[in-house]
């Protein structure tokens, strides 16, 4: 089922890079490929029913990931 | 509870706890590779921010259909992957099953490998290396493809590592060195190898999908 969602995923995003939608086209590979980690973390890795100590380790790394974009977004973004 | 017994290494005195410092450990050491993957793909934004057009071009460039085929081999691989780890937790009777999926989680890895490496050849081919004849004239172009390059070589260590250590789990097992069940080797290469599929569902996007539409 997850298989089956994943490869369904993996189809629509390559589908939707030959929409022109501008800006649109990027952002839908890009939040797709989110979605596709999201349930590959939650349930072939199990995260979804780990213990919150698991849970942190996990998340440290998406959150120090984050305040690097975000950094260098304010910077990178603001010369435009 | 002999099995668990052969399982139990120094320093831990109980099996429960080992399982959860394993599982503790390798999720801290997937979070240091999150932010060396995440600080690459931050480059790559930059630049692609800097050359919107070299990045469409340059992207348009890349094979697609290796890409979405490996994309879909990687994701398979993921899927036997997890069996073999819940069957290894779920019963003594399915090891079989686990030694047949570590198996072809190890074989689809190598078809990955195997497809990646056709792909280069085009590459080479097409003069898509960065330096002195290169095919795009973009200078951003190059660019991309030194971060295609690097990238894409970085993960297939990853994956080769993959490939080695679920091969070794299998060798083990099927010599019955250790037994299947609950074996905390395989949760944590299992975690390993769905962390080298994740780099590349991020990939897959930033590689070969740019500059199709246009």
């Amino acid at each position: 089922m997850i298989w089956a969602a994943l490869l369904a995923l993996l189809v629509l995003s390559l589908v939707a890079a030959y929409v022109p939608m501008g800006r649109m086209t990027t952002a839908s590979g890009i939040i797709i490929a989110g979605v596709k980690s999201t349930l590959v973390v939650l349930l072939f890795m199990e995260l979804a029913s780990a213990k919150p100590l698991v849970r942190i380790a996990a998340i440290s790394g998406l959150v120090f990931v984050i305040a690097m974009f975000a950094l260098t977004f304010a910077d990178v973004l603001a010369r435009i | 509870m002999s099995d668990q017994s052969a399982l139990l290494r120094e320093p831990w005195l109980d099996f429960g706890r080992q399982r959860e410092a394993g599982k503790f450990g390798i999720w801290v050491f997937l979070a240091s590779e999150t932010l060396f993957f995440g600080a690459l793909m931050l480059t790559y934004t930059v630049c692609r921010i800097e050359h919107p057009e070299a990045f469409a071009a340059a992207g348009r460039e890349t094979n697609v259909w290796y890409g979405t085929i490996n994309t879909a081999v990687l994701l398979t691989s993921s899927l036997t992957m997890a069996i073999a780890a819940q069957a290894s937790e779920a019963s003594a009777q399915l090891r079989r099953l686990v030694l047949a999926c570590l198996m072809l989680t190890a074989m689809l890895g190598l078809a990955f490998i195997v497809i990646k490496g056709f792909e280069y050849k085009e590459d080479i081919d097409k003069q898509l290396v960065p330096g002195a004849g290169f095919a795009l004239s973009h200078p951003g172009a190059q660019l991309f493809y030194g971060f295609y390059w690097l990238v894409t070589g970085v993960h297939a260590i990853h994956l080769s590592i993959g490939i080695a250590l679920v091969s070794r789990l299998f060798w083990v097992l099927l010599r019955r060195q250790l037994p299947a069940k609950d074996n905390p080797e395989i949760e944590v290469t299992a975690l390993y190898w769905h962390l080298v599929d994740i780099v590349w569902i991020f990939l897959y996007p930033l590689i070969y999908l740019p500059g199709r539409a246009s």
